[in-house]
């Protein structure tokens, strides 16, 4: 019998039944998708970790260095397992041409190095994650050119210098387990030993990773400073494995983030409307509860009735969101399988997402339990007599009519309603509130991710041109050849050199740890800093968030360097955001310790008639082998990957937002037309015409929409862009500011929102046309 | 006396399902002339609500035509339909149907702030004049929750007449009212149909219809039989007379 019941009651109010049926599907969809793809980033991550057998700690190293000086320091160490020092031949971007194009890769912000496949551990693999081996004449690319150049396998790479002019066939692509995301600037290219040798012969420009694998991986940091310590190779940066796994994470984790978040507010939007719709439908039912009552039916019976019809949307709901979540899976993760493979599926992996799916299903069960607790308190006769639970008489003195002088009568009545059962109405405007946030969030994120001004989170100042001189044995020459060049153009508005070095530092507790330091002029092209300002003088410094939470230290507190074996103490004048070098940096305006530089950069700006893309050229030409780039570029191809995920990310929650947006008003005005039938019956016979009932109910809409809107838009740019900058803070940028395109923001997207609202609102509307007055009074 | 409202055969048919008609009213022709003051009497089913509905536009007919000030109400859009019953009719219940969300003041003056016809001062000082004439004027501010079912059919009067109408409909104005209220009730019909509004009403209590001046009888979805009373006395000392004239009369349509 409650199968009948069921069947009659879901075919009855089949509107209502569908969009209930919505929402339950579409979040445990999304929550299983979300689940699989955090579990799916994590382990194809480690997968590929351990069949590229990654290595904990890497030292990068410009100049020359004695590698048996190196195999005895790491066989006195009682931590390191293995040692292997990788060599690679840095090429510049003007010397390499993909495919049959005519143009080199001068533009690329990528330090491109060629390298052998390694022996030891490292392996470069290909997309099947087998160890790439390549025979003469050919080559392994990464994935990230792969994409970048639209390559296949079987197309022409070519590398043509002054001293060689060499062709190579793309026999593989390149999985890096160091190098693979778009934000890491190095990446390797595998040829064969005979090539190498080759192109060895002509390119001189060689780098080292020298790179270690430990005992107790845990014991990182510790190896890190005992190596900085000692009398190591140590010209160019340090990276350890979690940094790289960081990096390779951090596209695909936003989004799971994202997708994860998105089902939560989905499930918060369905027990909103499964309450209202629990309630609404008590309402209905109210004399038919206290019939049954009366005539002796338990209260436990009676709900069973209808938690039956909730139980069942809810477990088909669930069920049929896990299943489609399998398809979307092969959607969301694209982009691990391209760039780490796919690990081997485990118990976990298939139980977890399909537990998740099962939560929704539970938290839809608990929430009707609650709502229907409302059953005991329905006594039959006053069911019987009444036949309605009754609202109050909410006269609100206010909003008399006489005071309705200057407003269209039926805008005003719209407006009284929302006043007088704002408890009714409250849900909707919760539902356009949460619609408002997750197309409004991702959206700032995105222009923000776009914005030139991002390059202030990877703690550089914003310039027309960045100039960047590698490491090698004639960097200072070269370095003082740029400075008088610049110096002399008068293209060139202004331009200021900073310099890299490595300097130790003494923290709180005694020990010794070793921080990056860029030292140089901040005044010209300056920061945004979170807190206090840039370095002036010789004995001042800032730092970087991430290091000034690891150090301990505040604007006004001392860190103690070691130079040339002498203590100097610099005060701590400013902290900033920085993603790059894994967010641990900082600034000063000293001179830089000439022992101990890692590299040269140039940030200048040109004069306004300059075109820029023309003079990047020019440099590139002239300045030869530094990576000249104009600043956009650089955020476009660092970020490039992440920004192409967000903006899937961004499609796919405004268009969830949108649809929510309709769905619920939909439902909603069903269910509020339906209840207010008696009403708009009166009305009718009064003279009210079709169009000014519509008027009323679009008008208390569009202000409950304008008050979603409204509170949303001040939450995202609150609340909001603090629950990104925590995101964020873990890479190294803990204050994001929102940077905003008014237009989309605060016109386009509102106007969606409201054509969306009132369209759906007219088509809903039009239910009334559908009985004749006479009908609606006498029912 | 002008024509204000006719019908020319009248047709009203109910689809209850496959092949399941019912023909509630059957080629009805009815004129109302202006300052009429009709009642519609009939057994359960004979189709007195019904035509009361399509007569005011709040139902549409089957077939037939009904004319209301020469205009042809079956093909009007809703927008004039609706413009039409705000401006030249009132309608009165036997649940009054008072909005609930409204105070009493505001119920009556909805309809008037709706058809814009004149200032709002004017028609709140118009929906004042009603309220005191009826006597619920110390009800202005009160919820419908705060009065009794007969004043508030007088609330529902005032309502009905804030647009100062051609013809008042009433579907059993009384049927929820003692007799005290009832008596109330027609006694201000009365005063309304003497100052010019002409009046069509539906009832079953003969006591009603015998204060009105011509009474229809309905069988089966037509007007079988038409009795024209008169003025009533305005002192009502008639009123005996005529009840027993129509007992008579509807006794012998079978009612």
């Amino acid at each position: 019998m409650i199968g009948k019941i069921l069947q009659k009651d879901l075919l009855r109010k089949k509107l209502i039944t569908l969009v209930l049926f919505g929402f339950i599907f579409l979040s445990a969809m999304l929550v299983s998708s979300g689940c699989n793809l955090m579990l799916t980033l994590t382990n194809s991550l480690d997968a590929l970790f351990e069949t590229a057998d990654a290595p904990h700690f890497v030292q990068m190293h410009t100049g020359p260095l004695d590698q048996a000086e190196i195999e005895r320091w790491a066989a006195a160490h009682s931590l390191v397992d293995v040692q292997q020092t990788v060599e690679m031949l840095a090429i510049d971007g003007t010397s390499l041409f993909f495919g049959q194009t005519q143009e080199p890769e001068a533009d690329t912000v990528m330090d491109i190095s060629f390298v052998v496949q390694n022996t030891r551990f490292d392996f470069l693999l290909n997309l099947d994650n087998e160890i790439i081996d390549v025979a003469p004449g050919e080559i392994a690319v990464p994935i990230y050119f792969m994409q970048q150049a639209d390559l296949d396998i079987g197309d022409e790479v070519r590398v043509v210098t002054d001293a060689v002019d060499m062709r190579l066939v793309i026999a593989a692509f390149v999985r890096d387990a160091q190098m693979n995301p778009a934000i890491a600037h190095s990446k390797r290219f595998v040829v064969h030993p005979t090539d190498y040798a080759t192109l060895r012969q002509a390119i001189h420009e060689v780098e080292y990773l020298v790179e270690f694998q430990l005992t107790d991986a845990s014991r990182v940091s510790e190896f890190r400073n005992d190596y900085l310590a000692s009398d190591m190779p140590k010209r160019g940066p340090s990276l350890d494995e979690q940094l790289f796994k960081v990096l390779n994470g951090l596209t695909d984790g936003v989004v799971a983030m994202a997708i994860i978040f998105l089902s939560f507010l989905l499930i918060i939007i369905a027990i909103l409307c499964l309450r209202f719709t629990i309630l609404a439908t008590l309402e209905e039912d109210y004399r038919e509860i206290g019939i049954l009552k009366a005539i002796g039916i338990a209260t436990s019976d009676i709900r069973r009735i209808y938690l039956a019809k909730y139980v069942t949307l809810g477990a088909v709901g669930s069920i049929l969101g896990y299943l489609a979540s399998l398809l979307l899976n092969q959607v969301f993760v694209k982009n691990i399988t391209l760039y780490f493979g796919t690990a081997q599926r485990s118990l976990t992996m298939d139980a977890l997402p399909l537990i998740a799916a099962g939560s929704i299903f539970i938290i839809v069960l608990v929430s009707c339990f609650i709502v229907l607790g409302r059953f005991n308190r329905i006594s039959a006769v006053q069911a019987l007599r009444s036949g309605s639970i009754g609202e109050s008489a909410n006269h609100i003195r206010m909003l008399n009519l006489t005071r309705s002088t200057g407003f269209n009568l039926n805008v005003f009545l719209g407006l009284r309603d929302l006043i007088q059962r704002f408890r009714l109405y409250w849900l909707l405007g919760m539902v356009y509130f949460f619609c408002a946030v997750i197309i409004i969030i991702p959206i700032h994120f995105l222009t923000t991710l776009q914005s030139p001004t991002f390059v202030s989170y990877m703690g550089i100042g914003h310039s027309d041109i960045r100039i960047d001189l590698r490491q090698s044995d004639d960097v200072a020459e070269r370095y003082h050849r740029m400075m008088q060049h610049l110096h002399s153009d008068t293209d060139v508005f202004r331009f200021t050199p900073f310099v890299t070095s490595q300097y130790a530092v003494v923290l709180n507790d005694g020990s010794q740890d070793f921080i990056t330091i860029e030292t140089g002029d901040f005044s010209v092209f300056p920061l945004e800093y979170i807190d206090g300002t840039a370095p002036n003088e010789e004995h001042e410094i800032a730092l970087s968030i991430l290091n000034a939470q690891e150090m301990d230290k505040h604007v006004g507190d001392t860190i103690t360097l070691l130079v040339a074996d002498r203590q100097q103490d610099l005060v701590i004048t400013g902290t900033y955001q920085d993603v790059t070098d894994g967010g641990r940096t900082a600034q000063a305006t000293r001179q830089p310790d000439p022992d101990h530089i890692l590299g040269y950069t140039v940030s200048l700006d040109l004069q306004p008639d300059v075109p820029i893309d023309a003079k990047v050229q020019d440099y590139a030409a002239m300045f030869d082998p530094a990576r000249v780039t104009d600043l956009d570029g650089y955020v476009a191809q660092t970020m490039g990957n992440t920004i192409a995920q967000m903006e899937m990310a961004t499609w796919v929650t405004g268009v969830v937002g949108l649809c929510i947006s309709i769905l619920i008003t939909a439902l909603f005005l069903n269910m509020l037309i339906s209840k207010d039938a008696g009403q708009i019956a009166i009305k009718r016979s009064l003279g009210f015409s079709l169009r000014h009932i519509r008027m009323s109910y679009l008008a208390t809409a569009l202000f409950v929409l304008g008050a979603g809107i409204i509170i949303g838009t001040i939450f995202t740019n609150t609340v909001g862009q603090q629950l990104v900058s925590a995101v964020w803070a873990t890479l190294g940028a803990s204050h994001i500011s929102f940077v905003v395109n008014p237009l989309l923001a605060y016109l386009v997207l509102p106007l969606l929102l409201i054509g969306a609202v009132s369209i759906t609102t007219f088509i809903n509307l039009n239910a009334i046309k559908a009985s004749a007055i006479a009908e609606m009074i006498n029912e | 006396m002008s024509i204000l409202l006719e019908s020319k055969q009248l047709s009203k048919t109910f689809t209850l399902g496959k092949q399941n008609e019912h023909h509630v009213l059957k080629e009805v022709n009815l004129t109302i002339a202006q300052g009429d003051y009709v009642a519609v009497m009939g057994a359960s089913g004979s189709g007195k609500s019904t035509l009361l509905y399509n007569m005011s536009g709040m139902d549409r007919l089957t077939s037939g035509s009904v004319t209301f000030r020469g205009q042809e109400l079956s093909h009007m859009h809703d927008q004039a339909l609706s413009t039409l019953r705000l401006t030249g009719m009132g309608f009165v219940f036997q649940h009054i149907h008072l909005l609930k969300n409204l105070s009493i003041f505001d119920n009556i003056l909805l309809p008037g702030y709706l058809a814009r016809k004149e200032e709002r001062h004017k028609i709140d000082q118009r929906a004042r004049e009603l309220m005191e004439h009826v006597g619920v004027a110390q009800l202005a501010d009160h919820d419908i929750t705060q009065a009794s079912g007969g004043q508030l059919q007088r609330v529902g009067i005032c309502r009905a007449l804030i647009n100062e109408p051609d013809i008042l409909f009433g579907d059993e104005p009384t049927g929820a009212l003692n007799s005290t209220a009832a008596d109330e009730i027609m006694a201000l019909f009365a005063s309304i149909n003497a100052a010019g509004t002409t009046i069509m009403l539906v009832t079953h209590d003969v006591k009603v219809a015998a204060q009105t001046e011509r009474i229809l009888f309905m069988l089966d979805g037509q007007i079988v039989s038409e009795k024209c009373l008169g003025k009533p006395s305005r002192t009502g000392a008639d009123r005996k007379t005529r009840e027993e004239q129509l007992s008579n009369w509807l006794f012998k349509m079978g009612f």
